[in-house]
């Protein structure tokens, strides 16, 4: 790389970062310079030192007179400028740009690029994600870490071993050992599990009465994905290995968890009993990889029924970027949790002031959901495995995860 | 106080001849007897299903499908035929029928028979003569078996009222066949006798004039063991014979199938387009009523994606209601479950495997949701079917038995009997609807037509827009990703041909979609606007693309949606009822605020086509 075009890719990079709201807080050192596509539209990939982390741009080249197709309008994406082969280019960060992301595509899927709309589903520090129509989804992962992303792993290894429920991954962008990103299959007509729950809540808030008598009942859909979920714990358990920990183990986990963001809760009334309850079981039960942070808006939606739309974080993810198993109760206590936290959400919405009172049917919805939830999980064939016999186990364990759950955003509900 | 006067057109331009004219029909479901009673004995007929047909034109549908009119002892509301060749008589004779049918097709309008196919009743001299021997010339009209225990995969389908599909005889000592009622025998297909007059029957009805027939319970006419006695290849079979005869020696006339089954099994009925022209998409069905519900379009493009590619030539009919029960046979049983509990909370409005109630009282007497449905049907792919009286929202009697509470007498003016009949009240076949929502003094299409903010002025102005729109009949239909569950958009799309006519008018402002034809400073043209290659040779036609956005809110709230509408960029959206420009779609997200289930169609115009400054 000449000095010249390394001085021009540092730039672009610092002002990648400033479009992202960062300075460099090291010097930039250019670890790859790809040109993924050539000519104009052109893309060209980087990946930079910043400090003691690793950046990955995707730099989408246009001529100096062509039209930009900015995502959104009024959104500055424009990079600077190249001089390279082919004359001087004006550079925009290709995932912000319909044409750009397109072609970005189709290079990582290897097939020929076509027209088609495009749409951002989510855009932060750990992805891009992008609904290109019928071509797919693609993603494409800013920051890069030593190994491989732990949710494209689980994505992959959901898809390997035959779980229906996730948009199969078309094509991993790696590049020593770091994914670059994925281009995941085409899901139709989606909508965010979290936006459904949100529908009903509004029906049921405006309606009252009982959850299941109410027009947009919520009850069908949250155990059939109670039944996804399952499935994707015996997937989960095929493609990687299990072991067995005391039960007792997870409490001291889950203990420490609470105690550091409010230990009083754990002098809660009814907690102590459970604490006292469960850490009397002797059980030992699977641990397993799992989603790892399991909420409403991780599934969608679509025609065909419910799906996993994101696989971050793609376990338990300790310091060191180990992933940690743990019992897959963890997943249905991070749902259960969501569908608590969807019912404040709406109730809070209607009734800011609070004089409605509508925790008493924020309350009901849950208990409806959560119980066809649970049934649906449970009642799917081969959890049993992994979940144990005794469902008073099951209920307790659930109860005190859930709360260690919501510890971690600051939202607490006793039971 | 007199009524207004239903203007009569001259709607000459309005009837499509090409054989095709089906897929953008809509089609309107009457019960003759509940109709119009022309000579005051109590029950409708068919010279007063003729003296409205200046209200069906005005309306503005393009085929009645007349419910049975044989001689029937109505057991099954007329379905049980005592003679499949004569009309009964309380309607009339058969030259009332063919003064009817020539009257209709004089106003572009088309008719349709109910073709029972299947069976007849008890009291059918063809059983009569049957069950008398054994070998008797009849004898194997019908299916006979010495015991009850032949065919036990075959299900029964009306489960609340029979128990077997074999009822014993004490004539013939032996047990006959029967799919529904006890007193509605099977006939024997087997037997080419009766495969022979069933053909001879189609081409006699078709010769008086009418323009098809809607094949009733055609997937039971055959039975083999080891089978459920369903949708056997025989039946296709068979289909395929009727068809190769109208093919041949009736052009552009239909069959529409009764087929209630998943639209993959269903869409066989179709054929490789040599069987039914229609049929009817019955899974879709309760499912608008579940996603109006539940307030999320899933119920819908869920099936929508189960509905296979159809040949170019065939269509679904989709439809809200019609005479039998709102059937729940195609759904789960949770689903059947959260419908019944959702739109039948009293016991007596559960009928056999369904709901037994008309669509205003379904749907709480709201008036909005009404509007919503009937825009889904008037806009998916398929030929709609209304029901009569539903386009006036008329009520229903869950206290008259079976379906009845669902057929009850048309409601015409508040006068005596709701302007049904001239009868004493003890004579009708059914009491009209009396109570102070639905009754007649206040629902009837006299009221409704003074009012110009009607249901019935609305919905005749959206069959009036419809028409103009072939691509909801006959368009490809792209369902549009929308983040918001409550909102479901979809775009029709295909080519269709303007046809210009000569006459000038002062009438209603045309269609911007035509305007290149016209020269809008000097002359108005009326045109017309149909599916492209529905034209004749002699028209004058001009092709062109059609596209239109329908945008569908679910919800009892104002909902907001952001379209992807990149691919019609430059294009302008032209709301469709009102004419009002929206802003030009562009590369970005389009967004759209609706009202509480409220609907919008653009018809999208692109610059070229907009009209001069």
């Amino acid at each position: 790389m000449t000095p010249e075009r390394d001085l021009a890719l540092r730039t672009l990079t610092e002002a990648w970062l400033g479009l992202h709201g960062l300075a460099p807080d090291g010097d930039i050192v250019i670890a790859r310079d790809e040109v993924l596509r050539p000519g104009r539209p052109g893309l060209l990939d980087i990946v930079a030192h910043v400090g003691d982390r690793r950046v990955h741009m995707v730099v989408g080249l246009r001529g100096v007179a062509d039209e930009p197709h900015f995502l959104r309008s009024g959104e500055e994406a424009a990079l600077g400028l190249l001089d390279d082969d082919e004359g001087l280019a004006v550079c925009t960060d290709a995932v912000r740009d319909a044409e750009h992301a397109g072609l970005l595509l189709a290079t990582v899927r290897g097939v020929e690029a076509r027209p088609g709309p495009v749409a951002v589903l989510r855009d932060d520090d750990d992805a891009t994600v992008l609904n290109c129509g019928d071509r797919g989804d693609l993603l494409v992962f800013p920051w890069l870490s030593a190994m491989p992303r732990p949710d494209v792993d689980l994505m992959v290894a959901l898809d390997e071993f035959g779980f229906n429920h996730v948009a199969a991954p078309l094509a991993r962008w790696v590049w020593e050992g770091a994914d670059l990103g994925v281009v995941q299959e085409p899901l139709a007509d989606r909508s965010s599990g979290w936006a459904l729950a949100l529908t009903s809540l509004r029906d049921f808030y405006a309606s009252g009465g009982l959850p299941e008598a109410a027009g947009g009942d919520f009850g069908a859909e949250a155990r059939a994905l109670g039944t996804m979920t399952a499935r994707m714990h015996v997937a989960l358990d095929s493609a990687f290995d299990r072991q067995h920990e005391p039960v007792v183990g997870w409490l001291d986990d889950a203990e420490a968890t609470i105690a550091a963001s409010d230990a009083s809760l754990l002098q809660a009334p009814g907690v102590t009993e459970l604490v006292k309850w469960l850490r009397e079981s002797e059980s030992r039960l699977p641990v397993i990889r799992t989603h790892g942070d399991f909420h409403l808006g991780r599934t969608a939606r679509t025609d065909q029924g419910w799906v996993v739309s994101d696989c971050a974080p793609g376990g338990v993810v300790a310091p060191g970027s180990t992933v940690r198993p743990r019992t897959p109760l963890g997943d249905v206590a991070d749902l259960l949790w969501s569908m608590h936290r969807a019912s404040t959400v709406v109730a809070a919405e209607r009734d800011p002031a609070g004089r409605l009172g509508l925790a008493a049917l924020g309350h009901a919805w849950e208990m409806r959901n959560r119980r066809a939830f649970v049934t649906g999980y449970l009642s799917t064939p081969g959890i049993g495995g992994l979940v144990g016999p005794d469902r008073t186990l099951v209920r307790r364990l659930l109860s005190f995860l859930e709360l260690a759950r919501s510890v971690r955003e600051g939202s607490v509900q006793v039971f | 106080m007199s009524s207004p006067p239903i203007p009569v057109s001259s709607n000459e331009s309005a009837f499509d001849p090409s054989v095709r004219w089906f897929q953008h029909a809509v089609f309107y479901e009457v019960l003759i007897r509940g109709y119009h009673d022309a000579n005051n004995d109590g029950t409708g007929d068919l010279r007063g299903l003729r003296e409205k047909l200046d209200y069906m034109e005005w309306l503005g549908i393009d085929c009645i499908w007349m419910l049975p009119f044989y001689p029937s002892p109505f057991r099954d509301g007329g379905y049980d035929i005592s003679d499949f060749f004569n009309v009964h008589p309380d309607y009339g004779s058969i030259g009332d029928l063919v003064a009817f049918l020539e009257d209709a097709h004089r106003r572009g309008i088309r008719v349709i028979a109910d073709l029972v196919m299947n069976h007849t009743s008890d009291e059918h001299p063809w059983f009569v003569e049957s069950r008398s021997s054994r070998d008797n010339a009849k004898a194997d009209w019908y299916v006979w078996n010495d015991d009850d225990q032949k065919w036990p995969d075959a299900r029964v389908v009306f489960t609340d009222v029979e128990r077997s599909n074999w009822t014993w005889d004490d004539t013939r000592q032996q047990y006959y066949w029967h799919r529904f009622y006890h007193h509605q025998p099977d006939l024997n297909y087997d037997n080419p006798e009766v495969a022979d007059t069933m053909i001879d029957l189609v081409r006699f009805w078709l010769d008086l004039g009418f323009d098809g027939f809607r094949l009733d319970a055609v997937p039971y006419l055959y039975q083999r063991d080891g089978t459920s006695g369903e949708h056997l290849p025989e039946t296709h079979a068979f289909i395929r014979r009727i068809r190769k005869q109208i093919d041949a020696d009736y052009p552009g006339r239909i069959l529409l199938a009764e087929a209630n089954g998943w639209p993959s099994d269903v869409a066989d009925y179709f054929g490789d387009g040599d069987e039914c022209h229609l049929c009817f998409h019955f899974p879709l069905m309760p499912r608008l009523f579940m996603a109006v519900r539940r307030e999320q379009r899933y119920p819908i493009t869920e099936i929508l994606a189960q509905t296979p590619v159809i040949d170019d030539a065939c269509q679904w009919a989709i439809f809200l209601r019609n005479h039998d029960e709102l059937t729940l046979e195609q759904v789960s049983d949770e689903e059947r479950d959260y419908l019944i509990a959702e739109y039948a909370k009293d016991p007596r409005m559960k009928r056999h495997m369904g709901i037994g109630r008309r669509l205003a009282p379904l749907l709480d007497n709201d008036r909005r949701t009404a509007e919503l449905l009937y825009a889904l049907i008037l806009s998916l792919p398929g030929s709609p079917v209304i029901y009569y009286g539903d386009e006036l929202l008329m009520g229903d009697n869950i206290y008259l038995g079976d379906r009845d509470s669902v057929r009850t007498p048309m409601q015409w003016s508040p006068d005596r009997n709701g302007g049904f009949s001239k009868a004493d009240f003890a004579q009708l076949y059914l009491p009209p609807l009396m109570d102070p929502v639905y009754g007649f003094s206040a629902l009837n299409v006299e009221a409704q037509l003074r009012n110009q903010g009607s249901f019935l002025h609305w919905l005749r102005r959206m069959l009036t827009e419809r028409r103009a729109l072939p691509v909801m009949g006959v368009g490809a239909m792209e369902v549009l990703p929308c983040a918001n569950p409550s909102v479901l958009a979809y775009m029709r799309s295909g080519e269709v041909a303007d046809i210009l006519t000569g006459s000038t008018s002062t009438g209603p402002s045309v269609s911007p979609a035509v305007d290149g034809a016209l020269d809008w400073g000097h002359s108005t043209v009326l045109a017309r606007t149909v599916p492209a290659g529905n034209e004749s040779e002699d028209d004058d036609a001009v092709h062109r693309q059609q596209a239109v956005l329908c945008v569908h809110n679910l919800s009892r709230f104002a909902q907001p949606a952001e379209l992807a509408l990149a691919k019609w960029a430059g294009s302008t959206p032209y709301e469709v009822l009102g004419r009002v420009p929206f802003p030009v779609i562009s590369e970005e997200p389009y967004a759209v605020t609706l009202p509480p289930y409220g609907f919008l169609w653009f018809d999208l115009v692109l610059e070229e086509r907009l009209p001069p400054e």
